[in-house]
């Protein structure tokens, strides 16, 4: 399990290096792929299906993104991009592709409802995720700002 | 020119570098449309699509302009982003006059980033990290690690050479299959899916699937399928190429598979 969370924070770190994420939003990309792949961990440990963890985990990266995005005051893109290749179904197009030319038919129409089924539990894991309305993130960002400038402003 | 075509060149410009580095729709046309207010344009209509943007201002004014940018799906950027971002803040803070805003602007624009070996090593993390992570154990995590810093060397050749990138993501795969399955074939024990699925993570349209999603449920259609079909697209060219170096070890390889 720890093994795993390393792997998804390394792997979302790499993907934020290869898209040029800003260098002081490398821990916050990790933290965030880590955070999705755990959420799809827990998830598959409680009995649900690949779809349906997938759903949780973008659900959980999206929100996790936004809010990251608050306090950072950062797109949410740049979490949200790289954090989401943990989930982005590469496996399954492999698998459809394979079985496909091995003439495995059963399979390959498995693996392929598979694959869209992912695809689309993504979907509306990012799309539930931004239905909460850009308002209450924006107080979020101003109350964490604006306190930091009147604790500044105290200090001095 | 015109004081509100300067203007209105800086917000497109802006526009420009925003959605090539992966900034969305709705980012862009509020950056422009912002960055128009602060300098006191009243009136304006701005119309961003993934690869074009189309801005007017003043339409009923004799320093009236319009302008339109062509902007083809390109490599994303997002400490760019993140760095226009800001500008367009600052900009919209009333810091910046139109001339220091074009001088800023340039400045984003030379943005580079990590260096080419931190970038390769990054590749191959990415991919080792990946195959671990949906099962590999440590010799096809380190195998993916090296044939994903080789896809990387590949990816970077080809697209200096110019060769459309569907046609990166159909040679790509089958190097990486190619690569994983000739191993297999001289007698190392490794499993050949998972070598291959970790390296893939570098072809695999994770960036245009999430944008496209966001688009279309934002009511941007016409982007939105712009970028669910690049994604697709992408998607069975890596099956066709996976499908095709899958065949020839099928047919010449005389393997039992």
């Amino acid at each position: 399990m720890i093994g795993q969370l390393i792997a998804a924070m390394l792997g979302t770190l790499a993907f934020g290096i290869v898209f040029d994420v800003p260098k002081k939003e490398y821990l916050f990309c990790a933290i965030n792929g880590g955070l999705g792949w755990l959420t799809y961990l827990l998830l598959g440990q409680c009995g649900a299906d690949m779809a349906l963890a997938s759903l949780g985990s973008a659900l959980i990266l999206t929100l996790t993104a936004r809010i990251l995005s608050a306090v950072r005051r950062c797109p949410a893109t740049v979490f949200l991009i790289t954090g989401i290749f943990t989930l982005v179904p590469g496996a399954g197009i492999y698998y459809t592709a394979y079985y496909a030319l091995m003439n495995d038919l059963a399979l390959f129409t498995i693996k392929g409802i598979e694959t869209f089924k992912v695809a689309g539990a993504i979907t509306l894991g990012i799309v539930f995720g931004f239905a909460l309305p850009q308002s209450w993130f924006a107080r979020l960002s101003s109350a964490i700002h604006d306190k930091r400038r009147i604790d500044k402003h105290v200090g001095k | 020119m015109e004081e509100s075509q300067k203007i209105l060149k800086l917000a497109v410009s802006i526009g420009e570098e925003l959605l090539k580095n992966g900034g969305e729709i709705y980012r862009v046309q509020e950056t422009m449309g912002r960055i128009l207010e602060a300098y006191g344009m009243v009136e304006y209509n701005v119309f961003v699509v993934s690869n074009g943007i189309f801005a007017t201002v003043h339409e009923d004014r004799p320093d009236r302009g319009s302008m339109v940018r062509y902007v083809p799906l390109g490599k994303v950027h997002l400490g760019k982003v993140t760095a226009l971002n800001q500008l367009s803040r600052e900009i919209c803070g009333g810091k910046y006059t139109i001339e220091e805003a074009y001088e800023r602007l340039e400045q984003c624009r030379q943005i580079s980033g990590i260096g080419k070996i931190g970038k390769l090593l990054a590749a191959g993390m990415g991919c080792g990290a990946f195959c671990y992570l949906f099962g590999g154990r440590v010799r096809e995590t380190l195998i993916a690690f090296f044939l994903g810093m080789l896809l990387w060397l590949f990816m970077q050749a080809l697209a200096r050479g110019k060769v459309s990138k569907f046609l990166v993501s159909i040679l790509g795969s089958v190097l990486v299959t190619a690569v994983s399955f000739g191993l297999s074939a001289f007698g190392f024990d490794i499993m050949r899916d998972k070598v291959v699925i970790g390296a893939i993570m570098l072809l695999v349209p994770g960036v245009p699937l999430t944008t496209a999603i966001r688009e279309l449920f934002s009511g941007d259609y016409l982007s939105g399928i712009i970028h669910l079909a690049d994604a697709l697209i992408t998607a069975v060219c890596i099956a066709v190429g996976v499908g095709a170096a899958v065949k020839v070890f099928q047919v010449f390889g005389g393997m039992s598979l």
